[in-house]
């Protein structure tokens, strides 16, 4: 638990730190934004790795409609069981409260996670919403708590989302369509930020300026793992 | 502020005591954000330090003449010029401004009685004159001693101008000005021995250019994956070799070294040799992959070796053997437990330098 709560304000810290360093003189810092990036990540799989073992130890049976999720990844119980745990895991801060609407079936994101992550993260702030500085929230809110589903990213990523990511870059639209079932509340719109800023990076020009609007930002690759973090959110 | 140490033997045996020996600037805590020093670099023969700092300002120290009476303390250094070498920029392509802080500053060397640096910031390299003046003409036919040019038809007779000795003048001009070559930040640059050459690195892409020419460089080393999601690693520092003018070294953001042979292709992607230590795996924390991050190398004087700095340590590598440095010096071992503190207010971020003293001990 401790290193789960550990690992929850790392990255906390990790999207907040991100996000300011947009706003510095002389733009974003392709090695600080990958460092950044890289420690979120280990603090991701530390989360993982932890709220997986919480969860096996907190669940009387496995849940049905598991393992959807790309390709090598340990089945995530958890992705399933938001149920029991959820309640005690939601942080006060409600923005997640959304997530709970994932009451809407597991199975549903988990195999969304596959597709809905990574574009989630780039997806959220596609067609929904603009993406809009203001609607970040201040760091240190919010449960970061989501669907660990979300959190196997990595793996299920390579698989099935990086022609996402792709068609994503080519075609914004695409990502409205990809659009899950609306994660509203800060940290989707976070994510969308994020991507939608970084999305030019991925076609692979330097930054813009301060503009909520894509961003052609030297912090490139990090935008993947970064997105897939935040989406995780 | 800047620190200026000056080592003084002390003790018996190899103890080496270090103590500042002269502090320049401001000691309150109320510095101004453009005063802050980002780079310092002597000069070969140690004479001149010169300090950039985040105003774009260049400031150059000149050692004074050891004192006759005090044969053995060290000369002080005293200011000797100033100059505003960068100012603010800004992209309007990419809507992004430039900032002027001075990246890296690194000397030529001396081949007249001018001195020759280079000064970077992100995005741009200029080449500075640093010339002194100590003499000037007087007796102009055409000028009067103002300045104001004579009536020529009252001119009755002609005369040498004559040169007069004047209070000592530093002067500082810009030479050569290397700009657009760079998409991300420059990190690094570094005189090559031919004198002709020099490399800058940035990010991702390490660029060598010709001192004489300005409007184009060669591109001897590029890391960028097609595919930016893939980015794993970037260019932290780049170097020439001290003696052999087409041997560079370059740090990664990984931890290793990469030594390449510009003989062996046009372009340098891939190296000739390759420096890495194993991980412990029994360190690994969240910020492993910050830590173990190289922000600087250098080239012993000899060429034999090369120092690199990582965030915790200082190691001394073997250009001949790859897989692990001949020593490690832990430099501030007891900041590993706090590293999730320094992880909050950035300075795990900092990046540090190294250097060789003069004999390479």
């Amino acid at each position: 638990m401790e290193a789960q709560k550990e690992a929850q304000r790392i990255m906390t810290l990790s999207v907040w730190k991100m996000y300011n360093s947009r706003l510095q003189r002389g733009g974003l810092r392709l090695h600080r934004s990958l460092q950044l990036s890289l420690v979120m990540r280990s603090a991701r799989e530390v989360y993982l790795s932890a709220k997986l073992e919480e969860d096996e130890e907190g669940r009387l049976g496995p849940q049905p409609g598991l393992g959807e999720e790309g390709a090598g990844q340990t089945p995530l119980p958890p992705a399933a069981c938001p149920g029991p745990l959820a309640p005690e895991e939601r942080a006060a801060p409600a923005d997640r409260g959304n997530a709970p609407a994932a009451g809407d079936p597991e199975p549903m994101e988990t195999q969304d996670s596959g597709g809905d992550l990574p574009p989630a993260t780039p997806a959220p702030g596609a067609g929904r919403r603009p993406a809009r500085g203001g609607s970040l929230p201040p760091p240190g809110k919010g449960s970061r708590k989501r669907r660990s589903s979300s959190l196997d990213k990595p793996g299920a990523a390579e698989a099935g989302l990086v022609p996402t990511k792709k068609a994503r870059l080519e075609a914004e639209e695409e990502e409205g369509e990809r659009q899950p079932q609306g994660q509203d509340g800060p940290f989707p719109s976070l994510a969308k930020v994020l991507q939608t800023r970084f999305s030019g990076m991925l076609r692979g020009g330097p930054a813009k300026g301060p503009e909520p609007t894509p961003g052609c930002r030297p912090g490139d690759g990090v935008l993947s793992i970064l997105v897939r973090a935040v989406v995780a959110f | 502020m800047a620190g200026v140490a000056g080592g003084g033997g002390g003790g018996g045996g190899n103890d080496f005591q270090w103590c500042f020996s002269q502090v320049k600037g401001a000691i309150d805590e109320d510095v101004a954000e453009a005063d802050i020093i980002s780079t310092v670099e002597f000069n070969y023969s140690g004479d001149l330090l010169a300090t950039g700092d985040k105003g774009g300002r260049v400031v150059i120290f000149q050692r004074e003449q050891e004192n006759k009476s005090r044969p053995h303390s060290r000369g002080e250094y005293n200011v000797y010029s100033t100059f505003q070498s960068h100012e603010p920029e800004f992209d309007y392509l990419k809507s992004l401004e430039i900032e002027e802080k001075i990246n890296k500053i690194r000397w030529l060397p001396q081949q007249n009685a001018a001195h020759f640096l280079l000064s970077t910031n992100d995005k741009t390299i200029k080449l500075w004159k640093i010339s002194e003046r100590d003499k000037r003409a007087e007796g102009y036919n055409l000028k009067d001693e103002d300045g104001r040019l004579r009536d020529p038809f009252r001119i009755t007779s002609l005369r040498v101008p004559i040169l007069k000795p004047m209070d000592l003048m530093v002067e500082a001009s810009p030479r050569r000005i290397f700009a657009n070559a760079h998409t991300y930040h420059i990190n690094s640059i570094s005189v090559n021995s031919d004198h002709e050459t020099y490399l800058s690195a940035d990010d991702l892409r390490i660029n060598l250019w010709h001192l004489e020419i300005t409007d184009r460089s060669f591109n001897i080393v590029d890391i960028k994956p097609a595919n930016m999601e893939e980015l794993t690693e970037v260019i932290t520092a780049a170097e020439f070799h001290p003696h052999h003018c087409n041997v560079f070294v370059y740090s990664s953001s990984k931890g290793t070294i990469r030594l390449c042979d510009m003989r062996s292709s046009a372009l340098c992607d891939r190296h000739s040799k390759f420096f890495e230590e194993p991980e412990d795996p029994s360190s690994r924390s969240f910020f492993s992959e910050i830590i173990s991050s190289i922000s600087d190398v250098k080239f012993s004087h000899s060429g034999r070796y090369m120092m690199t700095r990582d965030y915790l340590s200082v190691k001394v590598w073997d250009l001949n053997m790859e897989n692990r440095p001949v020593e490690t010096y832990q430099v501030h071992e007891y900041l590993r437990s706090k590293l999730c503190s320094l992880y909050e207010n950035d300075c795990i971020f900092d990046k540090f330098e190294c250097c060789w003293n003069g004999s390479d001990r």
